[in-house]
């Protein structure tokens, strides 16, 4: 009896844990968060599902896995002490403590890897561009990367490996003898962390794209964001600036290196399919420019420029309805951008929007999250609003703008399945940002 | 001991020596496949593997091999590799441009196809011209592409990159102004340009050869052009959507008069000794109206252009074991040191009164 017991108990124990170790990998490992979404989501988790799908099924990588062993051997230890109902209270906690131990440990692998890069950027040489913003960073390489292909040897790994690890991986698996040109997205979560990028990864060409309030949980204030992303133009020799951007125009004048200000009005971006944000098209334009492709190339490059997955891809279901497909993630630009899109939409039918609204945005999310519903509202004939994290700003800003009609619905799946019931030919759906699964 | 072929590369045609080297590591049957990664790793990997394997870069359980001079291939531990010669696979890139071949002979390991001299002069399309023409035979005028240079041959043009093969990079242009813009514009031509009259009514014809165990001509073939305009057999005719080279449309033995086959070996055996061919080489040549042209030589033909000897037929297994025959009585490597005996530096006293 007391056995059987015991054993649901490890069950329970072992479920909740896989909830929390989900979090450890979604917030990339990072000692502290995991407590911060005990705090958020209660100390069990009540408001966090078991079941993790966003953005992707629990993958169980190598690190996840020393992860969870760490974790294991630290509640069995504790569960010789303690009653089982404190190992499960306190596992958001627990497993903190294991990323916190297995930190060193994994240290140690990734210089591994990233001395092997180290050796192979200084045999091969190539010339670095260097990209960072608040958004647009993965858009700008891919886009660079196809408009310089015919002309020069480059190497601009598709997905967002944005940090030293990815950099590292990028470069030990694509950049072969020869390469002439590597473009890197270079992302940051706080101060120095793009100085230290640069430290390792020298560009000659770096570009911001844009500063918005992404990430502001993180960061604190727009301000700080752009002193951090700034930092990309320490070492290099050229700054390719989105001067549209007003931070970004003032920052210009400030900058003791060339700078090439880049306006979406460029006559060349006119060339780009519509679905591509202008102003990444504009900047991947100038940095091709900067590496000495001429317009007659890039001309000729920029009406098969690849739009990358889930940034307003448009299919057809097979009910007949469009899809317009923008869950990659959300901000304030990128959303504007996606109503704009659904406005230009031919469909003669409903337009609707779904969107979980965007995360992440520190004590502007509510804000920034109404006024996104409240201009959707002259734009969609129907809002669902998906999940509860922003359920409150969106249907706030819905009825401050006067939406017509607005429904609120559990998860994605739910959302997916009202769409499927609702819409059909002539009808068309955009779907904004999706849920991660660390925010219900 | 056993045989190893090497194959892959960082080379734009690292797709197509993986078929020639799977194609050859199954007729030779027991052989240690050697992969060569495109990021440049040696790797030793199964020999049950398909193409498709290796389309998304290394195959998952390749183990790493180390090239050492003076050591040869070393596995695990640095346990020196079983390998009696290597079948060199590998087509464009370092693999037929005489590195690798380098890089074999300091290491020690014995190899078939071209020698370090014989690749260098094969993958240098402006040098393998000028050798031809020099030996009294014919090619088209060809010259280095450079942004600023002349041309005194009227156009149209076909730019060519000065290295490499495949037809990758060959571009026909109208005029002399078009072929400098395509310098800035083709990252194939980055590494050296070279620049010929273009033909737009000639025929391709080839025929490959080989010296050992005796010199000896294959059929001559006429491949077909059936992708794109027709107006370069291009990278897509030779090798998309077949098994490589050995599957692409042609026309063996080329139907021709007795007279231009007679001067096509004529000229193929007069470059064979010109070239210092080891292994199998193809020779091209272009005919235009009556005109025939030496055009290039392939030290490394994809597929070891097996499907070529028909007349007498001989088995793929054959040419392989031959090869593997001619890297053991042919070497590659003839260093000497007779004449530095000492006399120089005993005479020479000190360096410091030599700068003096």
């Amino acid at each position: 009896m007391i056995w059987a017991l015991l054993v649901v108990w490890l069950v329970l124990i072992a479920l909740n844990d896989v909830r929390w170790l989900r979090v450890a990998q979604r917030e990339h490992y990072e000692p502290g968060r995991v407590s911060r979404f005990a705090w958020r989501w209660g100390i069990v988790g009540v408001g966090l599902p078991l079941h993790g799908s966003r953005p992707g099924p629990l993958a169980w990588t190598r690190r996840l896995r020393t992860l969870a062993v760490v974790t294991a051997i630290i509640e069995v230890a504790l569960l010789l002490a303690v009653w089982p109902i404190v190992v499960l209270v306190l596992a958001p906690f627990l497993v903190d403590l294991a990323v916190f131990i297995t930190a060193p440990l994994e240290r140690r692998l990734a210089g591994r890897w990233v001395g092997d890069a180290t050796r192979r950027l200084n045999s091969v040489r190539p010339t670095v561009v260097a990209i960072t913003g608040s958004y647009g960073k993965t858009s700008t390489k891919v886009y660079v990367g196809h408009l310089v292909a015919t002309a020069r040897s480059v190497v601009a790994t598709p997905g967002s490996f944005n940090n030293r690890l990815g950099l590292a991986r990028s470069i030990n698996e694509h950049l072969v003898p020869g390469t002439e040109v590597f473009v890197a997205e270079m992302g940051t979560y706080g101060p120095g962390e793009v100085r230290d990028l640069c430290s390792w990864l020298p560009p000659k060409i770096a570009a911001i794209t844009a500063i918005g309030p992404v990430h502001l949980e993180r960061f604190g204030s727009e301000d700080r964001t752009l002193a951090a992303k700034a930092e990309i133009l320490e070492r290099a020799e050229v700054a390719v600036l989105n001067v549209d951007d007003a931070r970004l125009a003032a920052l210009a004048p400030a900058v003791d290196i060339r700078v090439v200000g880049v306006h979406a009005t460029d006559p060349l971006v006119d060339l780009a399919p519509p679905t591509a944000a202008a102003t990444n098209v504009a900047v991947a334009i100038a940095i091709a420019r900067e590496l000495g492709v001429g317009d007659d190339v890039i001309a000729a490059q920029l009406p098969t420029l690849p739009v990358p997955a889930h940034r307003l891809t448009e299919t057809m279901s097979d009910k007949g309805f469009a899809i317009l497909d923008d869950t990659f993630n959300a901000n304030p630009a990128g959303t504007r951008h996606a109503l704009a899109a659904l406005a230009r939409h031919s469909g003669a039918g409903s337009k609707v929007l779904v969107t979980p609204g965007m995360y992440e945005l520190g004590p502007r999310q509510a804000e920034e999250n109404a006024s996104f519903t409240r201009d959707a509202a002259s734009v969609a004939t129907h809002i669902v609003v998906v999940g509860r994290t922003n359920r409150a700003a969106l249907l706030a800003g819905a009825e401050a703008g006067g939406a017509l009609e607005v429904t609120a619905v559990r998860n994605r799946n739910a959302a997916v399945a009202w769409v499927r019931a609702h819409l059909g030919p002539g009808d068309v759906v955009l779907y904004v940002n999706d849920q991660p699964d660390h925010y219900p | 001991m056993k045989p190893g072929v090497i194959f892959g590369g960082p080379s734009p045609e690292h797709d197509i020596s993986v078929l020639t080297g799977l194609q050859a590591l199954r007729a030779l049957g027991d052989a240690l496949p050697i992969y060569w990664a495109k990021t440049g790793e040696l790797f030793e990997v199964d020999a049950d593997l398909e193409g498709a394997d290796f389309a998304a870069g290394t195959p998952a359980k390749a183990r790493p091999v180390r090239l050492v001079t003076g050591e040869g291939l070393l596995g695990k531990r640095d346990k020196p590799l079983d390998v009696s010669a290597l079948v060199n696979c590998c087509h464009g890139g370092p693999g037929e441009d005489g590195s690798l071949q380098g890089a074999l002979d300091l290491a020690g390991v014995r190899y078939t196809g071209p020698t370090v001299a014989g690749a260098a002069l094969g993958m240098d399309k402006l040098a393998f011209g000028d050798v031809v023409v020099a030996a009294g035979m014919t090619s088209l005028p060809r010259t280095v592409l450079t942004e600023a240079g002349s041309v005194d041959f009227a156009g149209p043009y076909i730019v060519k990159p000065r290295y490499g093969g495949s037809s990758i990079g060959v571009e026909p242009v109208a005029d002399i102004d078009t072929a400098r813009a395509r310098l800035g514009a083709n990252v194939h031509l980055r590494a050296g340009a070279i620049i010929e009259p273009y033909k737009a009514d000639s025929a391709d014809l080839n025929i490959a050869v080989r010296m050992y165990p005796h010199v000896e001509l294959s059929a001559i073939e006429r491949p077909q052009r059936t992708q794109s305009d027709g107006t370069i057999l291009d990278y897509r005719d030779k090798y998309v959507g077949g098994e490589g080279m050995a599957s692409a449309p042609r026309e063996v033995p080329a139907d021709i008069p007795d007279a231009l086959a007679e001067r096509i070996r004529r000229d193929a055996l007069a470059i064979a000794t010109l070239a210092g061919v080891r292994g199998i080489a193809r020779i091209d040549f272009l005919l235009d109206g009556d005109d025939l042209y030496v055009n290039e030589i392939n030290t490394i033909p994809g597929s070891l252009s097996k499907h070529l000897w028909v007349e007498p037929p001989v088995a793929f297994a054959q040419l392989l074991a031959d090869m593997l025959a001619e890297a053991d009585a042919r070497p590659t490597v003839h260093y000497t040191t007779a004449g530095a005996d000492g006399t120089a530096l005993r005479s020479a006293g000190t360096i410091a009164s030599k700068l003096g």
